[in-house]
């Protein structure tokens, strides 16, 4: 607690005395330091621990090590092919699972028909987790491409289906209403209403699609390993090389959170409304 | 005709399985993957008969109950502690949201590596896996209790025990509860994930990854349904469950 008052009262005090600017940001900037207390004593924790040889090199490396490994592995290109062939299906399956899912969600939203036809078998399908199918579509699809991209399709189609219905079925009446008495040509009313009163929900149902199939993708690389981040890091753990798993384990980290970060960016900009 | 109405959410289903029957029923190629349904319900029967079935799917729910409940009291614990103690906060936050940021089941290598590939390591992630959205619902829970129910207790001299059992832990029960509505199906998943990762022992996974190296298909399609199923009815016992804990808020 002792911190967060300290830090409040004192931006208090720099608003009030705003000439002394200065003084504000140096407290604001004492917060992010504060905040990088933990991370740096787990560091030297981790080195400590290294240096009084508390466990096996098997299974703790010093942090220089990881650092080593990783500029091992990015100069013999396993990293950049991996990172590359990894982000490649994740670009695929991800750009056709989400088109499909916004393609199904607007139909199953708009139309009685689907709703009746489709409806249950859609409800039904969405309940099995991506994990579970994955032996089934090992033997369907073997263990290449076709594998990861249909489990990234899975893993994308529905969650954005689904933002995308409760998005359009939110949509108030009175909004569609007011377009209609407008008499507004489609294109505008898609621009001015549609658009800005859908957009923000799917983005997120989106958002939330890209962090899982980011899961799945590198769990998937792991099981059936054959090229990718995962399986770099597969190959890591039967040779007992920590230090490449560890390096698997910071870039998927860094990439998972890059994904979500660009993501809410975009949000950002597509909807200028929505900014705090 | 209401009855022929609330057939034709039958339709779709019933042509895809038709399809996989045809399928099935080409060639021996196609065959491998796509078993004949009557050979499903053969593997089902089989797999009950011999226990098989219900042994990996016991192994299975054990299993997650345990990750689930060290998950959730870890959990909610450092996210009340994080709620109370702004140092904590300072400490505990800025590596909580770094390590959530890996895909959770990308950390099953290095868990192998540490924990062997056995049990503890499969528990470890389920574990993990209900405890992000502890921590983050209780925080936020505690964090946004209203300021005037805090006044209240202060008023009536409550103690911090009191304070806590009297206002804080009703006032935060709704988020306790979401918390615990997106851990139960993030466990499970984690659970199926460490299985057909982390190879060993009774379980849902196991027996589908053994199905798997042996073309059985038929035993696959069993366990995923099995899954599935299980997953909605954990799902539905989780939110029964809270509206029976919250059901004085109407």
């Amino acid at each position: 607690m002792s911190t967060h008052t300290s830090a409040a009262t004192a931006g208090g005090a720099g608003s009030l005395l705003s000439g002394l600017e200065i003084r504000r940001i140096d407290w604001s900037r004492l917060r992010v330091l504060a905040g990088l207390i933990s991370p740096l004593l787990l560091l030297v924790v981790w080195a400590l621990a290294v240096r009084a040889h508390w466990f096996t090199e098997q299974i703790l490396v010093p942090p220089a090590a990881v650092l080593d490994a990783f500029e091992e592995v990015w100069d013999s290109g396993e990293l950049p092919d991996g990172l590359k062939i990894s982000l490649y299906r994740l670009a695929a399956g991800f750009a056709l699972g989400s088109l499909s899912g916004l393609a199904l969600g607007t139909l199953l939203a708009t139309s009685r028909q689907a709703q009746i036809y489709i409806g249950p078998t859609f409800n039904a399908l969405r309940q099995v987790p991506t994990l579970a199918l994955t032996p089934m579509f090992i033997l369907i699809f073997g263990i290449g491409e076709t594998l990861k991209i249909a489990i990234i399709l899975k893993a994308t189609l529905f969650p954005v289906a689904i933002a995308t219905v409760e998005a359009v079925r939110d949509i108030p009446r009175a909004y569609l209403e007011v377009g209609r008495a407008l008499r507004l040509p489609p294109w505008t009313q898609f621009r001015r209403i549609l658009f800005p009163a859908s957009v923000p929900p799917i983005l997120t149902g989106v958002r939330i699609a890209l962090g899982r199939s980011w899961m799945v993708l590198v769990a998937v690389e792991l099981l059936a390993a054959d090229t990718g981040i995962g399986q770099l890091m597969e190959i890591g753990r039967q040779m007992l090389r920590i230090d490449i798993v560890m390096v698997g384990v910071i870039v998927t980290g860094l990439i998972g959170f890059s994904l979500d970060r660009g993501l809410r960016l975009l949000e950002w900009a597509l909807l200028p409304w929505k900014r705090p | 005709m209401p009855v022929l109405k609330s057939l034709r959410g039958w339709l779709l289903p019933v042509l895809l399985l038709c399809l996989w029957q045809y399928t099935s029923q080409r060639d021996a190629a196609h065959a491998y993957a796509f078993v004949p349904l009557e050979q499903v319900w053969a593997a089902l029967l089989e797999r009950l008969g011999d226990g098989d079935l219900l042994r990996n799917l016991a192994g299975s729910l054990l299993r997650t109950s345990l990750g689930l409940l060290i998950g959730v009291v870890l959990g909610t614990g450092v996210g009340a502690l994080m709620a109370t103690s702004g140092i904590a906060l300072t400490l505990i936050n800025p590596v909580y949201q770094s390590i959530r940021q890996v895909p959770l089941l990308g950390l099953t290598p290095l868990l192998g590596l540490w924990l062997g590939n056995g049990e503890t390591a499969k528990i470890f992630i389920i574990a993990l896996a209900s405890f992000y959205p502890m921590v983050l619902n209780t925080y936020e829970g505690l964090r946004n209790v209203d300021f005037r129910y805090r006044e209240v207790g202060r008023v009536y001299g409550f103690g911090r025990a009191l304070l806590f059992r009297r206002v804080l832990l009703p006032a935060s029960l709704p988020s306790l509860f979401t918390g615990l509505q997106q851990a139960v199906p993030l466990a499970w998943i984690a659970a199926v994930g460490g299985e057909l990762l982390f190879n060993v022992g009774a379980g849902l996974g196991n027996l589908m990854m053994q199905a798997e190296t042996g073309a059985r298909m038929d035993v696959i399609v069993v366990c995923t349904a099995s899954i599935t199923v299980l997953g909605i009815l954990m799902s539905y016992l989780t939110s029964l469950a809270a509206a029976h804990a919250l059901r004085w808020r109407q």
